[in-house]
C-alpha cells in the first residue's frame, strides 16, 4: 500500500510505472513486436530492468485497453509478431510522464546546489 | 517436458480471451529470450527461466481479477469476448436458429436489431480472419452495443421474445 498521496497534474496524469514508462518510451522510437520490446527495454535502462513476458504482455493489454497503444499491421505480421505502436493519446502521456521527471529532477538538483552551497 | 511445454503449460492459467491474442506472442518471445540466454551462461539461463515462470505464476490471477473486475466494452478494445462469440465448430445457422424461427414472430425492430448482432459478428470474423484488429475491435464494440440493443428490446417486449 502506497502511503503518498499524488496530486494528478499535468493533464491528470498519473505517475507510471517503470514497465510501462519503458515501454512506452520504446514504442517511442517506432513500432515494435514483444520480443524486440523486451531487448530494447534492457538496452534503455542499461540492462537494469528486464521484463518478463507476463509483465510484459499484462502490461500491453491494459496500455490496449487504455488506447495508449495500438497493434499495428506490418507487411510481414504473423500472428507470433505483432507489432504494436504508440497512440497518440500514448504519445502525450508519456511526454507528460517525461515533463513531471525532468521537473522532479530540476527540483531535487536545486535542493543539492543549495546544500552544496 | 522440455521448458517450452512448461511454458504452454503455466499458460493455461490465464484467461481463455487472453490466450487467444497473446499466446502465441508470449510462446515466441520466450523462445527468442530463451535461446539468447542459455548462449549466456547456465547461471543467467538459470535465472531467465526462474524470473518467467514466476512471472508466470504471478501474472495469472492478475489476469483473472481483471478479467473480473473490468467491463466488457472496455476489455473488448483489447480481447474479443470470446462469450459473445459463436463457438468454433458451431454452423452460424445452427447458432442464429433460434433468432430465425421466432423471426416469423417478432417485431420488425427486434429482427432488425438480431441482423444488426449477426452482420457486426461477421464483419468481427472476417477482420479477425485477415488480421484488421482494429477493424475487429471496432466490430467488437459495435457488436456489444448491438447485443445490449437487442437485450433492451427483448425486456420491452417482455420474456417471450
Amino acid at each position: 500500500m502506497r502511503h503518498v498521496e499524488e496530486r494528478q497534474e499535468l493533464g491528470g496524469a498519473k505517475p507510471l510505472t517503470e514497465p510501462v514508462l519503458l515501454i512506452l518510451a520504446s514504442l517511442a522510437a517506432g513500432p515494435c513486436h514483444g520480443y524486440a520490446l523486451m531487448k530494447d527495454i534492457e538496452g534503455l535502462s542499461n540492462g537494469r530492468v528486464r521484463v518478463s513476458t507476463g509483465t510484459l504482455y499484462g502490461a500491453l493489454r491494459r496500455l490496449l485497453e487504455d488506447q495508449w497503444i495500438e497493434r499495428f499491421d506490418q507487411q510481414d505480421t504473423s500472428r507470433e509478431k505483432q507489432a504494436y505502436r504508440l497512440t497518440m493519446a500514448g504519445r502525450r502521456q508519456l511526454e507528460c510522464e517525461v515533463e513531471r521527471m525532468k521537473q522532479l529532477t530540476r527540483a531535487a538538483s536545486a535542493r543539492l546546489r543549495t546544500k552544496e552551497a | 517436458m522440455n521448458l517450452k511445454a512448461v511454458y504452454r503449460a503455466l499458460l493455461r492459467l490465464f484467461p481463455e480471451d487472453y490466450r487467444s491474442f497473446f499466446e502465441a506472442e508470449m510462446l515466441d518471445a520466450f523462445g527468442r529470450a530463451s535461446e539468447e540466454q542459455r548462449a549466456r551462461g547456465l547461471i543467467a539461463y538459470g535465472r531467465f527461466v526462474c524470473t518467467e515462470l514466476a512471472g508466470l505464476v504471478l501474472s495469472a490471477p492478475l489476469e483473472w481479477i481483471a478479467k473480473t473486475t473490468t467491463s466488457s466494452s472496455i476489455r473488448a478494445r483489447s480481447l474479443p469476448d470470446l462469450r459473445l462469440m459463436r463457438p468454433a465448430g458451431v454452423p452460424r445457422e445452427v447458432w442464429f436458429a433460434s433468432a430465425r424461427t421466432m423471426s416469423a414472430a417478432v417485431p420488425d425492430e427486434i429482427a432488425e436489431a438480431e441482423r444488426r448482432v449477426e452482420f457486426c459478428l461477421r464483419r468481427m470474423e472476417c477482420a479477425i480472419a485477415t488480421h484488421d484488429f482494429q477493424g475487429a475491435r471496432f466490430y467488437s464494440n459495435e457488436d456489444l452495443k448491438a447485443r445490449e440493443n437487442l437485450r433492451l428490446l427483448r425486456a420491452k417486449r417482455g420474456p417471450s421474445q
